[in-house]
């Protein structure tokens, strides 16, 4: 367990949330991939704190702060995503275009 | 601990609780009190900081806060363009928007995370300040009540927001994982000690700091939410957009390459440069072929962020004056040509630019106050985009980006043809219906100001670019 | 502080700064107070100019007496860079203030009465002529490039509200449209070339840079791109091909616009811009081959258009166009002086021949048509006479103005340039001779067609200044050589480098005279037959009257040759001309620049994962590119 490790475990995360965030249909999973990627950060980050070359509380705390970012932001989301499918029935990103070119 | 020092922000953040709170025992019929008393507040707190921030460079919580001239500059500048913009929106609130206290409100917390993102020494700061100023600009968008634009905008800012927010954290995880340190003095000395060629992981931290910041101010490749996210939020909202948002990320942009990444300066100059001139042609020529005049003002501001972006590239005191200069001067003609939108819309529910056939018939104040705005967005002389545009140009070609001054001027010959076009239209295309248009007596004053305001910055620039010299020197001494 | 003024010497030259200043404020006034004035304000734009000529007179006479000066103010600092407003009195700026405040004055004069009965905003129109005089006199008493760039661009701006003044009119709106945008092509030359000076001498001050110039602070190659990029801008204001295709569209504006801006003052913008930046351009050898060229070519070929042309205002945009080319030619040449009096010259004679054009107009019912003109002489006999005069002028007859000023152009290009040159423009000459010919016979004189049997003669407002200018057309020629005691003659007084007193290089007048009085002799050979003062040219020219009478007999087989070769050529030049320079060249780079606008637009999707996308290739592409690069930065 090195922090190697721990960064490629974070960029994996981060790439599958990508992924999840181009390729999902409903915006509750693209808000869900977003989850996924900012957790991916705060791997990052814990993996940097521990294992850097001072071990500091520095990223722990950057994390802590993230999770409570992420937390509100998923609210605020999922509040607009609820107008959003107030007004169309359904919440279909690929259906979301009327403003285009 | 001098918590004086830090007056301003917690006075602003009482007096957008006051609003909130005040809105909730107001009849429907007095919500004019609001407004108002959130342009008191504003002045206010205006007042307070230039009297204790005046000519200090010192810091609060270790590091965490800057105070010297350049935060207290774009802090003035902030409060300003609140005072603008909240008087911009009184009565399109009026009229089209629901729950006017919270409109407020949460336009008063925006410019109070502007504040502080000015004035952050170190990325977690800036990141929070950041994502404070994003919520509160994710809520102002899709403020609006009729038909599907609004929730349209608002989630397609919220989506892409949040995942260029997540970009920056990571960008932010890097540097700080490599670098060992999230205040910028330090990251200063740790890239110094670093060396080139940089170390590919703190490389991947820096792109990703730069695509996060980017789409913040509409950088090419990052741009693609800001035509839709203008054009369905409510306009008060879009001029706020164009002019605040950008203002405060490319302050603390300015902050970040100069004292965080400036060793790197010859690695990074090259990739600004190219943003830089992608950003300005797209913006440009894209905006030749809109018909909707927010939308045609959104990919406006786009071009003109590459003149911005170019500023930066330049990096160097001059340049540094310049692109300050041109937000000031940018934004004040901005906030006038969106203010001619919003009068526009208030009095016919229009927004196309063919709806602005024979304007100069129906309402020649307005249409001259729209004319002087796209003349200076052109960069015409003794408007403010003159002044402007030229200081920056000079800047650049100081820098030695020659040709891209040079596109940037021949970008500049392009964009004077958009704005031509909305000209013709108005004075002389005739209009459908020639009824005189309905304009308040007060948003006429506040076409005054803005119009008085575009006119002095062009013809008697002296006292603000002492200002922002002051302000410059504070991070790039 | 803002206000810093630094006077260099105390003479009351400094007061030249009120003339465009008195014009400005005209406009300001007619603008906001204009529908509370009687004539909406119109009287208000006439005072201002009328006081700008006598500031002239005044700033004249102090010029004359205790010399001139650099007089500025500050206006904002840049870094060590300050910028100022500025002025420079010296021999060029007060010709050229003389030369704007007068055509300006008897323009307006004039449109008092001609525009009395058009459609259109009288108030607005007269606005507008203000605003062009207050831009025009600033551009040319502007002592650092960065005003006079904002003059250049604002007098632009007046030639496009002017021209597209009935703008409901399709042809008149779309000839604005083109005439601003090919300027403006030239205006992007202008701006880095002025940009390209300051990057290397820190200033735009003019005079300063001249300084720093001659002792060789400017590298020769950036010296030459500058100079070369003033000179684009030189040729979108002035028609210089290939950004010529404007101006002759540009007659769709009322005839007295085209008599000041098309003819005498913004068209002359160019070459006063070369005059003035002068000292740079001699260092350059390129850029003088260049300008030389590009007049030379212009020159020849809107001359030979000009003989083909049917529109009377098109034929004389034409020969504008041609005499502008004759003006560069001289500069090219190191003929300073020759330039500079052509352009004195040729102003007032081509001013009279477009307010003539427009009385012509005035008069017949709105006839452009030169077929269908003739003997107007007999119905309007001040305008005849007027018009006469100027064509005289221009085709060189002495000893009118047009004669001494041609006379010195073909002394300087063959001095400067040598023998080819020479020939080419004498080639050049005969062609305007020839067409001023042909104006004078087919127009002026002639038979009166029956459907011209009402032409009356103008209001006194109209011909005051047709005889005004042309007394000038008569009498500036004497300015040139020195007659008067105590006045060495225009050489001596406006020159670069040397004074150079009235050239009399008897070959070249003997071959300029044969040429414009063979002109004029062609064109009545071919243009009319029963010509009734042929008399008096018979009497004064019997021995080559004898030459062109056989000629005459062989009428059929000359009109033949000269259909074949000379009207064919012309023929060609105007497709040339309309399809390659105006249709792909300029039109077609406009188009394109749309075309691709218009497929961009469609990248933007609507959809918030295209979006997502772009955005991560873009961070993909940005760091591959960073990484690959980084080695080699």
């Amino acid at each position: 367990m090195s922090l190697i490790h721990f960064q490629v475990l974070s960029a994996a995360l981060f790439s599958i949330g990508v992924y999840g965030v181009l390729a999902r249909r409903s915006a509750v999973m693209v808000l869900l991939a977003l989850e996924l990627m900012l957790n991916a950060v705060n791997v990052n980050l814990i993996a940097f704190a521990a294992y850097g070359e001072q071990v500091q509380a520095t990223g722990q705390v950057i994390a802590i702060f993230v999770i409570t970012v992420a937390a509100a932001e998923v609210g605020l989301a999922m509040a607009i995503i609820l107008r959003l499918f107030r007004d169309r029935a359904s919440v279909d990103v690929d259906e979301v275009d009327l403003m285009k070119w | 601990m001098n918590y004086l020092l830090f007056a301003p922000e917690f006075t602003l953040t009482a007096v957008a609780f006051a609003v909130l709170g005040v809105d909730l025992f107001l009849p429907r019929d007095k919500k004019g009190y609001l407004p108002a008393l959130s342009v008191v507040g504003l002045i206010g707190v205006f007042v307070l900081s230039l009297r204790y921030l005046w000519g200090r460079d010192t810091d609060l919580y270790d590091g965490l806060f800057l105070i010297d001239n350049f935060s207290l500059f774009f802090k003035a500048f902030f409060l300003v363009l609140g005072v603008m913009v909240v008087l911009s929106s009184v009565d399109y609130v009026k009229k089209h928007l629901s729950r006017p206290g919270e409109y407020y409100g949460i336009l008063i917390f925006s410019i109070l995370a502007m504040m502080l993102m000015a004035a952050s020494g170190e990325l977690l700061t800036a990141y929070i300040s950041l994502e404070l100023l994003s919520f509160s600009l994710y809520v102002l968008v899709s403020y609006g009540r009729h038909g599907l634009k609004p929730s349209e905008a608002g989630v397609k800012y919220i989506l892409l927001g949040a995942f260029a927010s997540a970009l920056l954290l990571y960008g932010i995880s890097q540097v700080y994982g490599m670098l060992g340190t999230t205040r910028f003095d330090e990251i200063h000395a740790a890239l110094l000690l670093e060396g080139t060629p940089l170390n590919p992981a703190v490389l991947v931290g820096l792109v990703l700091i730069i695509a996060g910041l980017g789409f913040k101010v509409a950088v090419v490749p990052f741009h693609m939410w800001a035509p839709d996210v203008y054009e369905g939020a409510p306009t008060p909202v879009t001029a706020y957009l164009a002019v605040g948002s950008k203002a405060a990320a490319f302050a603390l942009i300015l902050r970040l390459f100069s004292q965080a990444f400036m060793p790197a300066f010859d690695d990074w100059q090259i990739i600004l440069v190219i943003l830089a001139a992608l950003t300005m042609t797209v913006g440009n020529l894209v905006a030749m072929a809109q018909q909707n005049i927010k939308r045609m003002l959104a990919y406006s501001s786009i071009g003109q962020v590459g003149y911005l972006l170019m500023g930066v590239a330049a990096l160097s005191p001059l340049a540094s004056n310049g692109v300050i200069l041109h937000l000031v001067g940018y934004g004040g003609t901005n906030l006038l040509a969106f203010m001619c939108v919003i009068v526009f819309y208030n009095a016919t529910n229009k927004e196309e630019i063919a709806d602005f056939a024979g304007l100069a018939d129906r309402s020649p104040f307005v249409a001259m106050a729209m004319s002087a705005a796209l003349l200076s967005l052109a960069g015409l002389p003794f408007f403010a985009g003159f002044t402007t545009k030229f200081y920056l140009f000079t800047a650049a070609a100081d820098g030695g980006l020659l040709w891209l001054v040079g596109l940037a001027i021949t970008n500049s010959l392009i964009s004077l043809y958009y704005y031509m076009m909305v000209m013709k239209q108005m004075y002389m295309v005739p209009a459908d219906d020639n009824t005189p248009l309905n304009v308040s007596m007060f948003s006429c004053g506040v076409l005054g100001m803005l119009l008085a305001g575009v006119i002095i910055i062009g013809v008697y620039p002296g006292p603000l670019v002492n200002a922002i010299q002051a302000a410059t020197k504070a991070i790039l001494p | 502080m803002l206000f810093q003024i630094e006077t260099v010497t105390n003479s009351g030259v400094q007061w030249a700064w009120l003339a465009p200043t008195l014009s400005a404020s005209a406009f300001c006034a007619i603008v906001v107070l204009g529908r509370f004035l009687p004539k909406q304000g119109a009287f208000l734009s006439l005072l201002a100019i009328m006081a700008g000529f006598g500031v002239f007179w005044y700033v004249l006479s102090e010029f004359l007496s205790s010399g001139g000066g650099i007089f500025s103010v500050d206006w904002f600092t840049v870094g060590e860079s300050t910028f100022s407003w500025g002025i420079i009195v010296d021999e060029l700026s007060v010709v050229m203030l003389g030369l704007v405040t007068f055509v300006a004055l008897m323009v307006q004069m004039y449109s008092l009465g001609y525009m009395k009965n058009q459609e259109g905003s009288f108030g607005w129109y007269f606005a507008v002529h203000s605003l062009f005089a207050a831009a025009m006199l600033t551009l040319v008493l502007a002592d650092n490039f960065l005003l006079m760039y904002i003059a250049w661009e604002l007098v632009g701006a007046c030639s496009y509200l002017l021209i597209g003044f009935w703008y409901h009119r399709r042809s008149a709106a779309e000839a604005a449209k083109k005439a601003f945008i090919t300027t403006r092509i030239g205006d992007v030359g202008l701006l880095i070339g002025i940009l390209l000076l300051f990057n290397e001498t820190g200033t735009f001050d003019i005079t300063t840079i001249f300084h720093i110039a001659e002792q060789g602070g400017i590298g020769s190659g950036t010296l030459t791109a500058a100079v070369l990029l003033i000179f684009l801008g030189a040729m979108g204001k002035s028609a210089q091909f290939p950004l010529h295709v404007w101006l002759p569209d540009a007659m769709e504006g009322p005839t007295p616009v085209s008599a000041l801006i098309h003819a005498a003052t913004m068209v002359v913008a160019g070459v006063f811009l070369v005059a003035r930046v002068f000292p740079l351009f001699v260092m350059s050898d390129t850029a003088m081959l260049v300008v030389a060229l590009i007049g030379l070519i212009t020159a020849l070929i809107t001359a030979a258009m000009a003989l083909v042309m049917t529109d009377l205002k098109r034929v004389l945009a034409y020969s504008t166009i041609s005499h502008l080319g004759f003006m560069m030619l001289a500069l090219g040449s190191f003929g300073f002086t020759a330039a500079i009096f052509h352009l004195v010259a040729h102003a007032f004679a081509k001013a009279l021949l477009f307010l003539g054009a427009g009385s012509i107009a005035h008069g017949t019912g709105d006839k452009r048509d030169i077929r269908e003109m003739g003997g107007l002489w007999k119905r309007m006999p001040v305008t005849s006479i007027t018009f006469g005069i100027g064509l005289l002028a221009l085709g060189g007859i002495p000893p009118l103005s047009g004669f001494f000023s041609k006379d010195e152009i073909l002394v300087a290009v063959l001095d400067g340039r040598g023998p080819l040159f020479f020939v080419l423009t004498l080639v050049a000459a005969l062609m305007s001779a020839l067409y001023m010919a042909r104006l004078l016979f087919l127009v002026v004189l002639g038979n009166l067609k029956t459907e011209n049997e009402h032409a009356h003669e103008s209001p006194w407002v109209m011909t005051v200044p047709l005889i005004a200018l042309a007394v000038l057309a008569l009498g500036a020629g004497l300015l040139a050589p020195g007659l008067i005691p105590g006045y060495d003659g225009f050489g001596n007084w406006l020159f670069f480098e040397e004074p150079e007193a009235y050239h009399i290089n008897f070959l070249v007048m003997v071959i300029s005279v044969v040429l414009s009085i063979g002109g004029f002799a062609i064109g009545w050979a071919l243009y009319s037959r029963k010509l009734l003062s042929a008399d008096r040219i018979r009497e004064r020219f019997s021995g080559l009257h004898r030459v062109l009478v056989n000629k005459y007999y062989l009428d059929d087989l000359y009109q033949w040759v000269i259909n074949r070769v000379v009207l064919a050529f012309a023929r060609f030049m105007a497709l040339f001309d309309r399809i390659v320079v105006n249709d792909v060249g300029v039109n077609g780079t406009g188009r394109s620049v749309f075309l691709s606008a218009w497929r961009l637009r469609y990248l933007e999707t609507g959809k918030v994962y295209n979006y997502a996308l772009v955005m991560v290739v873009g961070v993909v592409a940005v760091a591959l590119i960073w990484w690959l690069a980084l080695p080699y930065a």
